[in-house]
């Protein structure tokens, strides 16, 4: 029993604080708003109502033979407006690395989601108080949404929670969007999953080192436990 | 300071270590379970990489391309045979060239497969070209059993991905590829690391009636004392290592002895 209790108070130096924060997160997580914690404060559900003109797409077979061979080729509607979207490299995830082109499905020509379209899709998907107040390209990493491996648009809107809406630069979907909530919840998730190069990820060295200290604190104190109550110690008149 | 007033911190000292130890004690008897519930579940899923357990190493992201050539059957007779046809697709399977769409009667949305070749359906899919189907999309030996689904999926199944063909491996963590078969499209992979990460992740929040809810009073409650226990724990670090009795002025005899 000796060392069960040594084993308990070190590793309760080692992680005790940790566990607060662990314990304080998550019960942060228990009462958050779900709608504010992920971003969707402002988040409209887009319904551009178009009809599309069968007539005049183009054969889909030509457009695959004018660009770079296609996995796949999907007839989608950026606006209301018709695309073929080509994927050349299919990853796994919508959110890992994919290569597509657009290309306009009534001329075929190639369609770049260009800085005003970006702000136009943004618009649509936003239904808060705010104007559009500046665009940017983010090409390799986007801080609210560290998982994304694709270039994507960030469109700010000057609302009193600093709205930010994504969307994919090579597809024009919408990643998501963010606000002053969402970044706040964020700092509690940094804090449960010890993720402090904001890699999205829990799998990190760190995480690993004091789950291993806090599986040592918690099966030494369940020993410790459970010795105490074979010797009578839980008592209530003691 | 007196030698009074160092006797009186180090009595309050003594009492504020004794009552901590003592609430501790009994709130672990409660909810000490939880704690080690949450530790177990919360080490499992960090130990594992994530990409691992959602099964990316299961499968075999091809890459076939389109063969223009392929599509005899035009995207204009599609839609004259259906009207209908919504979120076409030209895409490959098992190296055909097909298209994929959606047809909504009644606001039912029924998936099709069809041969751009010959404008011949494929869907839906038999059991036979699902298995094959399935050895193409990965790389786990023998298929030991086949499994339809078409309605009450298990956990580990989208409802929108039925009906599916579920097909089980026999290799290592008992893996499983569902295949769609309306659309021959690979619609989930679990493996049993997957399938015990639920259950970690279920058991980590507290759930323990059906729903994936975070927001639950159990775990509210639970909690709540767990943070009450886990600042005593610290108030007895405080007091017996941070900041230890080293007072020359009380006797040994009435120092604590032990660890705490």
């Amino acid at each position: 029993m000796k060392w069960v209790r040594k084993f308990h108070k070190w590793a309760s130096i080692v992680v005790g604080i940790q566990f607060l924060v662990w314990l304080v997160s998550g019960i942060y997580f228990n009462l958050m708003d779900t709608t504010k914690a992920f971003g969707r404060t402002y988040k409209a559900h887009i319904n551009v109502e178009s009809r599309l003109d069968r007539e005049r797409l183009v054969d889909p077979s030509t457009v695959l033979l004018k660009y770079q061979p296609s996995v796949s080729l999907e007839l989608i509607k950026i606006l209301g407006y018709p695309f073929y979207q080509l994927t050349h490299e299919k990853a796994l995830y919508s959110h890992f690395k994919n290569i597509y082109t657009l290309v306009d499905a009534y001329t075929g020509k190639q369609f770049l989601i260009d800085k005003l379209v970006a702000a136009k899709i943004a618009e649509l998907s936003y239904n808060g108080p705010g104007k559009i107040s500046k665009v940017i390209m983010l090409e390799s990493f986007i801080p609210d949404y560290p998982k994304q491996q694709n270039p994507a648009w960030q469109i700010y809107f000057d609302d009193e929670i600093d709205t930010s809406v994504y969307v994919e630069a090579n597809s024009g979907r919408i990643i998501g969007h963010s606000d002053e909530h969402k970044r706040f919840a964020d700092i509690f998730f940094m804090l449960h999953f010890m993720d402090y190069g904001n890699n999205g990820s829990f799998n990190n060295i760190q995480n690993v080192f004091f789950a291993i200290a806090a599986l040592w604190l918690a099966l030494s104190g369940f020993i410790w436990s459970i010795h105490l109550g074979l010797k009578g110690k839980y008592n209530i008149r003691r | 300071m007196t030698i009074k007033r160092k006797l009186k911190q180090y009595t309050n000292r003594k009492k504020a270590l004794k009552a901590s130890r003592k609430i501790h004690k009994w709130l672990m008897l409660f909810i000490g379970i939880q704690f080690v519930i949450w530790s177990v579940t919360g080490a499992y899923m960090v130990f594992f990489d994530i990409d691992y357990i959602h099964g990316d190493s299961l499968v075999v992201n091809h890459q076939d391309k389109i063969n223009p050539h392929d599509i005899q059957y035009s995207l204009s007779t599609l839609f004259s045979e259906y009207p209908n046809a919504e979120n076409i697709r030209l895409a490959t399977f098992l190296q055909q060239t097909v298209y994929r769409f959606v047809v909504n009667t009644e606001n039912v949305p029924v998936q099709f497969l069809m041969d751009a070749r010959s404008g011949e359906l494929i869907s839906p899919i038999p059991e036979s070209k699902a298995i094959e189907a399935a050895y193409y999309y990965s790389t786990l030996g023998m298929v030991k059993s086949v499994v339809l689904i078409t309605d009450n999926p298990p956990f580990e199944l989208s409802p929108r991905a039925l009906p599916a063909w579920r097909i089980n491996f026999d290799n290592f963590g008992a893996p499983s590829i569902y295949i769609s078969k309306s659309t021959g499209e690979l619609v989930g992979k679990r493996h049993t690391f997957w399938r015990l990460f639920d259950w970690m992740f279920r058991f980590h929040i507290m759930d323990y009636g059906d729903a994936e809810d975070v927001g639950n009073w159990l775990l509210f409650v639970v909690a709540f004392f767990a943070i009450l226990g886990c600042l005593l724990g610290l108030v007895m670090i405080w007091l017996l290592v941070v900041k230890p009795f080293k007072n020359k002025a009380v006797s040994n005899k009435n120092k604590p002895r032990g660890v705490f």
